[in-house]
């Protein structure tokens, strides 16, 4: 039986000792992983779990795929947490295992699966996601218009070449400094600048690509 | 090169778009900075280029988290509690959990072929028992009647046996089935002889196919009972 030591006072605090390379809180959630503690997986799911579903989504450019890969990251830092030597954050620890998963599945489906069509991917197109998220704040009309450059953005994201459009998500969507996908990546920091540059630019040729949709249209609503 | 030197040169179009990636996310130093913003309020397609470059940005900047599904989230929190069982078993030994984890692959690889090998062995087995019995070199002899004429002692070179009591008559045959030689035995006397004695004793069986037919032939003897059949003109 699992001891709950996270939720208790100075549960988890009987572990505590920071690892090197890891922040405080990241070394109390991965001594819980190692120890068994009940709470320490749920902490670390319901921190990661969204970023990494919606990172693994925007790679795969697939809903099933992305649960299956979100399972997968998650099997793997279950699993490898005892041998984490704990040199970079857990964060970019698992994001690194989300970008490789992501990428390896992707390989795997252009090799195996590339002639298939899955009804899967259209029912989750047709009902995107991003239409499940309003903003209270403004207009129907507005919104409308919102989830339509959204889409329109996501679309675009999902037909530049996958190494940019990995370091693109990671910085413009995740927020990661340059730094840290490098880290993530396992590239140097020139290269991250060239990926982040070449996507950016990338996407921008398959936004103002189709004379229906100006840039500035698309845009002038964010 | 002084930091004053660095402000002053002006920019050229070649360095702001080297830079323009630094310079969209905040990353060059002021001075650099200060030199790039100059060059753009200059030149109007990299301002353009940077304009929408920071656009691209910002559009990717707003798009929502996507949310998990529920199956997922389900799935994830099902997989921790096995995960964290595995560890308490195991007591946090990382070759024990390797070890149990390959078990259990090895389980999952023999399970199904578990069935169908065992399946196969036990009826191999209760087929070979049935078949067993009727698995054998020798033949079970066939009664048959076999007619025989009675014939007194006008001819001497017949077998003088008087059918007046059962006679059971040995026929030795070779490979293929053929009479090689006789022995005639009643109650009182016996003889053997010849293939040809036998014949013209009109007890003429060169060869028993319907008997070989059923097994392998081999040299044998047959025994052959007679009943004695008395004819009354």
């Amino acid at each position: 039986m699992a001891q709950p030591l996270l939720g208790h006072p100075g549960g988890l605090s009987i572990l505590a000792g920071a690892e090197s390379g890891v922040s405080e809180e990241d070394a109390r959630i991965l001594r819980g992983l190692r120890a068994g503690i009940e709470d320490a997986y749920e902490e670390l799911i319901e921190r990661y779990e969204q970023q990494i579903y919606s990172l693994v989504y925007r790679l795969t450019g697939n809903q099933t795929d992305a649960c299956d890969v979100v399972q997968d990251v998650f099997l793997k830092v279950f699993r490898g947490v005892h041998s984490f030597r704990a040199q970079s954050s857990l964060r970019t620890w698992i994001y690194r295992i989300a970008v490789n998963e992501a990428h390896n599945r992707r390989r795997w489906f252009v090799r195996h699966c590339r002639r298939e069509i899955s009804m899967e991917n259209e029912r989750s197109e047709q009902g995107n996601s991003l239409e499940s998220a309003p903003d209270l704040g403004r207009s129907p009309f507005d919104q409308v218009l919102d989830n339509e450059n959204r889409k329109r953005i996501e679309s675009a994201l999902t037909r530049i070449n996958p190494i940019f459009r990995a370091a693109v998500v990671l910085r413009d969507i995740q927020n990661f400094s340059y730094e840290e996908i490098g880290e993530i990546l396992q590239v140097s920091l020139g290269t991250v600048k060239s990926r982040i540059l070449r996507g950016r630019e990338a996407l921008r040729r398959e936004l103002t690509q189709k004379p229906d949709q100006n840039l500035a249209e698309v845009m002038a609503y964010e | 090169m002084s930091n004053c030197e660095e402000i002053t040169r002006p920019m050229t179009c070649w360095g702001a778009k080297r830079r323009k990636t630094d310079y969209i996310d905040g990353r060059l130093r002021q001075g650099e900075r200060a030199r790039v913003a100059a060059h753009l309020k200059k030149c109007e397609p990299c301002s353009f280029d940077v304009e929408q470059m920071g656009s691209v940005r910002s559009g990717l900047g707003g798009l929502p988290e996507l949310p998990a599904p529920t199956s997922l989230k389900t799935g994830l929190r099902v997989m921790a509690s096995v995960e964290q069982k595995a560890v308490i078993e195991t007591h946090g030994s990382r070759f024990e959990r390797i070890w149990r984890r390959w078990k259990l692959r090895l389980d999952e690889i023999m399970r199904p072929l578990t069935i169908p090998a065992t399946g196969g062995l036990l009826s191999s087995v209760i087929l070979f028992g049935v078949l067993a019995f009727t698995i054998g070199t020798t033949t079970r002899g066939v009664t048959y009647e076999v007619p025989v004429l009675y014939t007194d002692h006008i001819n001497p070179n017949l077998v003088p046996v008087e059918l007046r009591s059962a006679v059971v008559l040995t026929l030795s045959l070779d490979g293929s089935g053929r009479i090689t030689d006789y022995a005639v035995r009643d109650g009182s006397d016996s003889f053997v002889g010849s293939t040809t004695r036998l014949q013209y004793n009109n007890i003429s069986l060169p060869e028993f196919p319907s008997v070989l037919a059923m097994a392998q032939p081999i040299s044998r003897d047959i025994r052959i009972s007679f009943t004695p059949i008395v004819f009354r003109p």
